[in-house]
């Protein structure tokens, strides 16, 4: 999920929290931005910190003035069949291609298991939004295809989009069967994002008081399950397991809807924490009516209305794609 | 007595015209100004109606939140609730679709105005008491977690290529922490204003004015004048590439962000717009574009609208608080008058947005860019001086120094908002007093 997300669930696990509400009222919003803080904080460690600090073998650089997919495709496939031979891990960095401020270069690959092979393509130039600029793809939009001997087994898709800041990285690695496994980012969702690390934090943070140490715990342990929901999953027992266990692929890490939903769900949860908090209160209305009245209602209006307006535009939703043969 | 509201907020709406082409030039001042000389008429044994007044100032409101997209597209001088539209507005200015990019945020503001009446209108008084009654003890923690996401969200955009290890970090960092240095540098200056602020009294008012000009203004106008940056020959285009669904979209993301920011006390347009713009995840540039213009309106007139609302008793914004001075809301029939000049007032102002940006268009092929940067800083530099005399323009050159900091590091501009965000979050925490004696403001 979006970092918003996360955030915002810290926050509503501190609402979860009575003693967190009663310190709020008396003026010491300490555990809500303890929540918040732990919310958000495996991923700015590993976004941060730590990708600053991981090493790679190989680094791909493409010429943004000579667009060859040719050398991404053959570096890839080279990495995939060294890492086969020698049994060593082979860490490749794909980098982005900046054309101005906020310009940049997008190319896809797709490293096809079935196929034994890396096929690269150059797209458009995106915006920091990742918004293709008009007119803005190459005349030659060839596809490159590198061939690669060894069998690979992927626990994230098949195809990488790279444009935007820092490129994605890969850890290439042979296991006990002989098959290559990529891991994908191999510096993200590792350590950091582990119910042990998030104990650990807990119980430094329990020095000042357990309070602070569950509301810690909450929010950190709510961070690894929501990251669980996308594709790429979490090493969960770090340093206890290596690997990551694979995501329930309910949804991508930056769907609009289903963070929206869950950032709006969140603020309702806190809001009726809080209202929940008031001995004798003014207003009185059940969750199930709150509920009804400031999501399901609206959602479904907002539904409703968005299906009236495409269906009068009579065309398909506008999306900003652009066709790849990757 | 209709009549007579109405020409009161046309009267605001026109005025507003000439005040929203100015650029750096903020309504509230203006409006301060106004409230002064109706003080000084009360003074004279005058009594202005305030069926008068009322509709000229919610007039000015709107009718300024709208048309201040121009000179913010078009002129680079961009308030504090536009620095979003700023970036990719003068993308489409310097790809000579600056009318295109001017009129689609105005199609956001117009849904603005559609959402304040139809929608808040409506809802308002019957749900935003219970919101504000449950709220209310809470909103110093809430303004905290603001800060605390400000702080947390902002992205590396060095450290992408080079060997791993400190130089790298350090490569990333040195934006993470240009942002960092700016909010603490805003915040230490927003203590001073408060608690030591060497603006005269009698200027009280417009106290926090010179440093939000020198945060802001002054360093857009000084990047535009030394840039030397060409604008190129700019098209006009009949219709705008813009659907049902798009305007749907913005209209939810602006008007969270908008209305969030209309809500919460010291929260600005500005932290709206971030906070919906994460929240609703939208990609598409023009979704984004029209949100802010969404955002904007729902900001600055909901904020005032607030004020009208039966049975909430909510000051929110400079405006409110200008006219609260005035005058206290009792009725319905105060929310209706409210209600009925915003509507007037938006719809004349959207009717305005094509020519006046054409109008300036025009204006920009005869001058210089730079020179119009120049003439809008001489305008911020005369009014500050105005206002609060040399003391003013000497806060305004510290916030001047402070504002430059993200824009010679590329962090993000919101970051100079600790000047209201950081005192405020402390005194609502408690903690002010013993921090402003910390840094020997008492």
């Amino acid at each position: 999920m979006k970092g918003i997300a996360h955030f915002i669930s810290g926050v509503t696990v501190a609402s979860f929290c009575p003693w967190a509400i009663e310190a709020a009222q008396n003026g010491n919003p300490s555990f809500f931005i303890l929540g918040a803080v732990a919310g958000l904080l495996p991923d700015t460690v590993d976004f941060k910190f730590y990708r600053f600090f991981y090493h790679y073998d190989v680094s791909v650089e493409p010429d943004p003035l000579q667009l060859d997919p040719q050398p991404i495709a053959d570096a890839l496939a080279a990495a995939v069949s060294n890492a086969a031979e020698t049994g060593r891990p082979v860490r490749v960095k794909l980098s982005t291609i900046k054309m101005s401020a906020d310009n940049w270069r997008q190319y896809r690959v797709r490293i096809d298991s079935g196929a034994g092979e890396v096929r690269v393509q150059f797209g458009p130039v995106v915006s920091t939004g990742q918004v293709p600029q008009p007119d803005s793809l190459p005349m030659n939009r060839s596809v490159a295809v590198a061939k690669f001997s060894a069998p690979v087994r992927q626990s994230y898709e098949p195809g990488y989009t790279v444009d935007i800041f820092d490129g994605p990285g890969f850890m290439f690695k042979r296991n006990e069967n002989g098959d290559v496994e990529v891991d994908f980012l191999p510096w993200h969702r590792s350590w950091s994002h582990s119910l042990t690390v998030g104990a650990l934090l807990a119980g430094i943070a329990s020095f000042w008081t357990w309070k602070a140490g569950a509301v810690v715990f909450g929010a950190y342990v709510l961070h690894v399950i929501e990251d669980q929901m996308g594709y790429m999953g979490s090493n969960w027992f770090f340093p206890f397991t290596e690997k990551r266990v694979p995501g329930f692929k309910m949804m991508h890490s930056g769907d609009a809807f289903p963070n929206f939903a869950g950032v709006w769900l969140c603020c309702l949860l806190i809001f009726w924490n809080v209202y929940a908090a008031i001995g004798n209160p003014l207003y009185h209305f059940s969750f199930f009516r709150f509920i009804m009245t400031a999501m399901v209602v609206p959602f479904a209006i907002f539904g409703l209305i968005r299906r009236l307006l495409i269906r009068a535009d009579r065309r398909l939703p506008e999306m900003l794609s652009i066709d790849w043969n990757v | 007595m209709i009549f007579t509201a109405a020409a009161s907020v046309l009267t605001g709406t026109v005025l507003s015209c000439f005040l929203a082409l100015l650029p750096g030039l903020h309504i509230y001042n203006v409006m301060g100004l106004a409230a002064l000389f109706l003080y000084s008429l009360h003074g004279t044994g005058i009594a202005s109606m305030p069926e008068v007044y009322i509709p000229f100032m919610i007039g000015l409101v709107t009718g300024w939140s709208v048309l201040n997209t121009i000179p913010s597209v078009l002129l680079g001088a961009p308030d504090e609730s536009a620095i979003f539209t700023v970036l990719p507005g003068q993308k489409y200015l310097m790809t000579g679709r600056g009318y295109e990019g001017t009129m689609m945020i105005g199609a956001g503001s117009l849904i603005g105005i559609f959402m304040l009446i139809f929608l808040m209108g409506p809802l308002a008084p019957k749900y935003l008491p219970v919101v504000r009654y449950v709220l209310n003890p809470h909103m110093h923690w809430i303004l905290w977690v603001i800060i605390t996401f400000i702080l947390m969200t902002e992205w590396p955009k060095g450290g992408n290529r080079g060997p791993a290890g400190w130089r790298k970090f350090f490569d990333a960092w040195s934006t993470l922490s240009a942002g960092l240095l700016t909010f603490l540098l805003s915040g230490v200056l927003g203590f001073l204003l408060l608690y030591r602020t060497p603006v005269s009294i009698d200027n009280a008012f417009q106290n926090i004015m010179p440093a939000f000009a020198g945060l802001f203004a002054v360093p857009w106008c000084l990047l535009n004048a030394i840039s030397g940056a060409k604008v190129p020959e700019q098209h006009l285009c009949d219709t705008l590439n813009i659907n049902g669904d798009l305007l749907l979209r913005s209209g939810i993301a602006g008007g969270i962000g908008g209305g969030f920011a209309a809500f919460f006390p010291v929260v600005t347009g500005g932290i709206g717009g971030l906070l919906a713009g994460h929240a609703t995840a939208q990609r598409d540039e023009r979704v984004f574009m029209m949100s802010q213009g969404v955002s904007k309106v729902v900001y600055y007139t909901g904020a005032l609208l607030l004020f009208f609302v039966p049975g909430l008793y909510l000051t929110r914004g400079g405006g409110a608080w200008i006219i609260k001075g005035l005058y206290a809301p009792r009725t319905p029939g105060d929310y209706c008058l409210a209600l009925g000049s915003i509507a007037l007032s938006g719809a004349v102002s959207f009717l305005l947005m094509s020519p006046l940006t054409k109008w300036t268009l025009k204006l920009m092929k005869k001058v210089d860019y730079r020179l119009i940067s120049v003439f809008s800083l001489c305008i911020i530099i005369a009014l500050v001086f105005s206002i609060t005399g040399w003391t003013g323009l000497f806060v305004m050159a510290v916030g001047t120094g402070i504002g430059l900091i993200p824009v010679l590091f590329g962090s993000r501009r919101l970051n100079c908002l600790g000047v209201l965000l950081l005192p405020i979050a402390c005194n609502m925490s408690g903690i002010g007093e013993p921090v402003a004696a910390f840094l020997r403001l008492l």
